[in-house]
Order: structure tokens, then C-alpha cells, then sequence
């Protein structure tokens, strides 16, 4: 798995590097919270279903910009092709570009945890402990099939729009049942009473990271 | 066998079957005690979803084997059923809404299952942009076709996501179809025949458009070999002339 | 004699529908060298990208090392350098971690020495940690060649490798294929003339209208043999 390594290595120097995807991500998270904290007039009401809610809207549009932006680094100079023609596996391509993915997703979770906090007036205590398994649950999900789909989106005309418009549906099941889990641990919930909603979200990670590890090679072929 | 025969029989027989069911759902069923009159779309309803997504699964089975095989015709099949698939999900969600109004008076409810149809909806639309967002290569195809497969298979989770969701907060209207409350046994015969009409209708449509598609195919290889031909033609013209 | 490097049989191309390569039959044995000359457009970079497993034929087969090029293994992959007109490179990283990433992919066993090494022939030592996109054209089309030979492959795929380059650049990838001819590597590239290389002798192929045209493009090609230029007809 030396190339696994190595690539993820690369995108990691290139990040650091520039810092501008990650503040990229940052910015978008905070304005999808701003925006939704006017939208829902969440300053005045301490609601826990807002605060879940508002916080899985930033993630997901977090989630589809930095999927974007892991494949993003290979479109200069024909880069892509370079490692198609190397003898690296393109499954292990796709860990490595998911991998990417899951740690833009996650350095933007954090941020929106701090901001939803912030902006809707709650608490920082052990409810925004239990959130993390539930959060690392939808990043997970959400990254491998952003990955998988960006790869194809990056390269047809529609692009930019046409990630959200796959994605979107596709991820509804762990939307539903991360925003659920997360409000009540919001509420003060424990985890083991949101044993239904966790293993929804267990079954959607399986499933797409298995898919996006298998059905990776077909889509980044050239013709 | 061949296709236009095959057309021509489907044809016929979706004919016969819908003029049946339509007999049976307004001339001999009784209505439901309950609901009335606007019950019976139930009848329009559930073989409407079973085809939706029946052909959903048909996107999905066709893009495995072209991924697979990759013969062109996998995928003319794939995208033939994906617009098929697309009208008759378009369908059931308007007559969703039909319904929903007289009996609850709102034109929209999230109960589970209008709501898993519209996600079907919503994958469906994903799928014919991307294809209609893009030329028609291989390419293209063959991510048509992961689409398709990663789609379906999401489909049973959002049904139990779904489900789940509506348990816990149930839609303040609360639906009760299904083919458990069936008393009498005319509804049960009712539905079976409006099920075989709309499949018949679904399998005829889908023949056509599969057609349409294959044709089309045909003609791009044959542009192909012509241009080909063309090209060694003129080959000789421009030895003598060099 | 041994099996070649380099096979087509038939091959054929078309976008959308054009054809770009129609019929072309091409044999390189092992250790031999062979360029091929033609327009802009006439198929050259498509026959590359086709051999490199980079796009499939749409007709005829394509096999490189005895394989099918649309099934290729890692390691016959890991046999493979090639350059285009497209350096590969990445853009913000140094040239020595551009070499040291593809020395790692290829899985050499000193990433860090060989990009040194490599760094040197090509005459880039001195800007070894400046980011490529410093880089002028000449500097890039010579860390390119880095890139593709590092890995010592046994085919080397140059898609007009003296473009962009002055004097002492050519001079230097010149230097460089001469060296892995002498390895025994085999060299197919491609040009719009053919250029002189001293000390290495190839044989010549044109491609025209999708086509093989020259006069020898059935015959087989031996290292050290006659080569039939297509200059000059």
C-alpha cells in the first residue's frame, strides 16, 4: 500500500502547502450556518433541531467542496494520467482520494461543531461528545460517495451543479438519520438509544465505501 | 420473434388490460367505507410505484452487465428504462398528490411512501441530467451506469431511513393502503389487473424506447464504418495524385 | 527471436465519428528504437495513449509486453515511461517531490537518491526545490523525461519529446534515450521531422490520415539495422 501512502501524502504537502482548500471549507461552513441562523431566526429560540439540522446542511455542502477538491489537484498538467499509468491501483487511488476527502470533511466539522455552538446559543458539554461517533459516521458516508460521484461530475459539463444533484439523494437516509441522532444528543440522548439511527448510517458507510472501492476504476478511465 | 412483433403484442396487450382494469376500477369494485371516491387511485398508485422502481432496478441490472460485457446495447437499455422509469415515477407522484388533497385537503403529505418515490424521483432526474449534461461516449456511459448501480443500491436503506423517520414523528395524516386492507376480494382481483396493465404498459413504452435507442446506436457504428470506407476510398485518390 | 515490445494488429480509433487511426500494424522488438513523424492531428499522440493503456482502441488490438493494453497489470505498468505533451507534473510541489512521488508509486527502493540522481542528468540540481510552476516550458518538458525514466522502464513512450526545448535541452533528453537505448529499453516516439540523435539508430515510421504509411511499416525492426528514413523521398 506504498502508493496509498504516497498519495495521500502528496495531497497532504499540497494542502498545507496552500491552506486553500481547507479555508475553502471553513468559510463555506460558517456561511451556510450564518445563513441559516437568519433563515430559521435561530437567535432567539434554543432549539436543539435547529442547531442538528443547520449543522448537517453545513456539513454536506462542506462535504461535496472538499470531495471536489481532493480530485482537483490532478486536473493540472494531465496529472490524473500520470497516475493512471503508474501501477497504481485505481482502488487504492480511490482510498487515498477518500481519505482526502474525510479529513477536509472532518477539519470542517469541527469548525461548524464550534460555530453551531456559537450561533445557536448552546453549550459546549458532553452532548458535543456524543456528537463526534454520529458526526464521524456521516463523514465517513458522505465522503466516500462524494469521492466516488466527484470523480465522475469533475468531468462532464455540468460540473459544478451536478454534484449536489447526485449526491443529495443518494445520502437522504444517513441526512435523516444523522440529523435525528445528532438533535437528541443535543438533547441529551445517549448513544445507545439511538441504536436504530446508528446503524442506518453503519449500513450506508459499509455500502459505499465498498461500492466506491469497486466501481472507482470505471470511472476514472480516459474515453 | 422479432422486435416489432414484440411491440405489436405488447401493444395489444396493454390495450386490453387497461381497457380491463379501467372497467374494474370504475364499474365493478366497490369504493373503500372510508375514503370513497378518491380511494380507488390507490389502484393507479401501487402498480405505479412497482413500476418505478422495477425499472429503477432495470437501470441498475443493465449498467452491471454493460460495465461487464460492454456491448452498447446494455446501455441503450439502461438509459430506455431510466426515461420510462422517470414517467411513471413523475406519474405516481402526481397522483400522490391527487389523493392527498380531497382526502387530507393539503397537496402534499411526507408519508413514506410518497416520500421513498420522490427520492426515486429526485435519482432518476440525477441520472438523465447527467446523461443529458454530457456527449454520448463510452465514457459517459459507463458513469451513467455506476450512477445507476450505487442509486439502487442506496434504495433499501432510504426505505428503511424512511420508514423509521415516520414512526417516530408520524405524518399528522397517516396513510392506510397497502394490500392489507383488502376485505373483499373484488379489490384484490382489481388490483392484480390494474399491476399486469400498467406493467404491459411500462414493458411496451420501454420496448419502444429501446428501440429508438438501438437504432440510433446502430446508425452512429455504421456512420463509423462508412466514415472509414470513405477514408481508404480517398486514400487511393491522393496515391495517384502524390 | 523474441517477442516484441510494441504489437498492433488493426488498430483503430474514432472520436465521436472520426477516424483517427485506421488499420495501423505496428512491430517493435525488444531494444529497438522507432520514431514516427506526421502532422498535427494525424494520430501520433492517440497511438501513445492507446499503447500506454491510457485509452482503448475502438477496433483491431493493441499489445504491449504480449498483453492486451486495456488490461494492463501493475507490473507491466511499472515497465512503462512515458511523456506527453502534458507533463504529469504537479505544479506546487518542488521538482524533487514531483520525482520522489513517482519514484514511490513505481516503488523504487530509494525514492530520495534516485530524484537526486535524476535530477542531476537532467540539469535541474540547481532548482531541485523550486516549485514547477516556477518552471519554464524547456525546465518542465526535462523534469517530464525525469519522471518518465526514473523508474529505468524497458518501453518508453515519448510523445515529441524535443518539444519546447532549446539546444542544450535536446541535447540532454537526446543524451537520455541514448542512455536507455544502451540499457536496452525501447524507445517509440513521435515528431513532426525526425530528429538526429548521435550514436543511436532508428528506424522510421509516418503516420498520415490515420495510417502507417511508410514503406517499411510491415517490416520488423532490429536494433542496429539499416534504418529507411522517410526524409527525402
Amino acid at each position: 500500500m506504498s502508493g496509498f501512502a504516497a498519495v495521500l501524502r502528496k495531497d497532504l504537502r499540497l494542502e498545507l502547502r496552500s491552506g486553500e482548500s481547507t479555508l475553502a471549507l471553513l468559510a463555506l461552513s460558517m456561511l451556510v450556518l450564518v445563513v441559516l441562523v437568519f433563515a430559521l431566526d435561530a437567535a432567539r429560540v434554543r432549539s436543539v433541531d435547529a442547531a442538528a439540522g443547520a449543522l448537517w446542511v453545513a456539513m454536506v455542502f462542506a462535504g461535496m467542496l472538499g470531495a471536489n477538491r481532493a480530485l482537483l489537484a490532478e486536473r493540472d498538467n494531465g496529472a490524473m494520467r500520470g497516475l493512471l499509468l503508474s501501477p497504481l491501483d485505481p482502488a487504492t487511488l480511490y482510498a487515498a482520494k477518500f481519505a482526502v476527502a474525510l479529513i477536509f470533511m472532518a477539519v470542517a466539522e469541527v469548525g461548524a461543531v464550534i460555530l453551531m455552538v456559537l450561533f445557536f446559543n448552546l453549550e459546549f458539554d458532553a452532548s458535543i461528545a456524543r456528537l463526534a461517533p454520529i458526526l464521524a459516521l456521516g463523514a465517513l458516508g458522505f465522503s466516500a460517495l462524494a469521492t466516488l460521484l466527484s470523480a465522475i461530475t469533475g468531468r462532464t459539463r455540468g460540473g459544478d451543479m451536478l454534484l449536489p444533484i447526485l449526491a443529495v439523494p443518494i445520502f437522504v437516509p444517513a441526512l435523516i438519520a444523522g440529523v435525528k441522532a445528532s438533535a437528541a444528543a443535543l438533547a441529551g440522548a445517549q448513544l445507545a438509544s439511538m441504536g436504530d439511527w446508528l446503524k442506518i448510517m453503519i449500513a450506508f458507510d459499509v455500502l459505499f465505501v465498498t461500492a466506491g472501492y469497486l466501481l472507482f476504476e470505471h470511472v476514472v478511465g480516459e474515453d | 420473434m422479432n422486435s416489432s412483433a414484440i411491440r405489436n403484442w405488447l401493444g395489444y396487450s396493454t390495450l386490453a388490460l387497461m381497457l380491463a382494469a379501467l372497467f374494474m376500477v370504475f364499474d365493478y369494485v366497490p369504493p373503500e367505507a372510508e375514503q370513497g371516491i378518491a380511494q380507488l387511485i390507490f389502484y393507479f398508485h401501487v402498480p405505479l410505484a412497482w413500476v418505478a422502481f422495477a425499472s429503477f432496478g432495470l437501470v441498475a441490472i443493465a449498467g452491471i452487465f454493460y460495465l461487464w460485457l460492454g456491448d452498447q446495447l446494455w446501455d441503450d437499455l439502461g438509459y430506455a428504462a431510466a426515461e420510462t422509469g422517470m414517467v411513471f415515477c413523475t406519474l405516481m407522484i402526481v397522483a400522490g398528490s391527487i389523493w392527498a388533497k380531497p382526502i387530507w385537503g393539503t397537496w402534499w403529505t411526507w408519508d413514506s411512501r410518497l416520500t421513498t418515490t420522490f427520492i426515486l424521483w429526485l435519482m432518476y432526474g440525477g441520472y438523465l441530467m447527467l446523461r443529458a449534461s454530457a456527449d454520448d461516449t463510452p465514457q459517459v456511459a459507463r458513469f451513467a451506469a455506476v450512477l445507476g448501480i450505487v442509486a439502487v443500491l442506496d434504495v433499501p436503506i432510504v426505505i428503511a431511513s424512511v420508514r423509521l423517520w415516520r414512526t417516530i414523528h408520524p405524518a399528522v395524516l397517516v396513510t392506510k393502503q397497502g394490500g392489507h386492507g383488502l376485505e373483499d376480494p373484488r379489490m384484490v382481483a382489481t388490483l392484480l389487473v390494474c399491476l399486469a396493465a400498467f406493467t404491459a404498459l411500462w414493458a411496451w413504452l420501454l420496448m419502444l424506447r429501446f428501440t429508438q435507442l438501438r437504432t440510433r446506436s446502430r446508425m452512429s457504428a455504421l456512420a463509423v464504418r462508412i466514415a472509414f470506407a470513405t477514408a481508404a476510398a480517398s486514400d487511393k485518390q491522393v496515391m495517384e495524385l502524390g | 527471436m523474441s517477442a516484441p515490445v510494441v504489437e498492433t494488429h488493426s488498430l483503430a480509433k474514432t472520436y465521436g465519428l472520426a477516424p483517427v487511426l485506421r488499420d495501423v500494424d505496428l512491430r517493435l522488438l525488444p531494444g529497438a528504437g522507432a520514431f514516427i513523424v506526421g502532422g498535427n492531428g494525424a494520430g501520433k499522440s492517440t497511438l501513445l495513449r492507446i499503447l500506454a493503456g491510457l485509452e482503448a482502441p475502438s477496433g483491431g488490438h493493441a499489445l504491449v509486453f504480449g498483453q492486451d493494453t486495456r488490461k494492463l497489470a501493475a507490473r507491466y505498468r511499472r515497465r512503462i515511461g512515458m511523456m506527453a505533451h502534458q507533463s504529469f507534473l504537479y505544479p506546487n510541489l518542488t521538482a524533487r517531490e514531483n520525482l520522489e512521488f513517482f519514484g514511490e508509486l513505481y516503488s523504487l527502493a530509494d525514492p530520495q537518491a534516485s530524484a537526486d540522481q535524476w535530477l542531476g542528468r537532467v540539469g535541474l540540481a540547481e532548482v531541485a526545490d523550486a516549485r514547477v510552476r516556477t518552471f519554464s516550458r524547456g525546465m518542465e518538458q526535462r523534469l517530464s523525461a525525469a519522471r518518465a525514466m526514473l523508474a529505468d522502464p524497458a518501453l518508453l513512450l515519448l510523445d515529441e519529446p524535443f518539444a519546447s526545448l532549446d539546444h542544450d535541452g535536446a541535447e540532454i533528453v537526446a543524451t537520455l534515450i541514448r542512455g536507455a537505448v544502451e540499457r536496452g529499453a525501447s524507445v517509440l516516439a513521435t515528431a513532426h521531422e525526425v530528429p538526429e540523435i548521435d550514436g543511436v539508430e532508428f528506424a522510421v515510421f509516418e503516420i498520415s490520415r490515420g495510417l502507417l504509411t511508410q514503406r517499411a511499416y510491415k517490416e520488423e525492426v532490429r536494433r542496429g539495422g539499416r534504418i529507411r528514413s522517410l526524409l527525402g523521398r
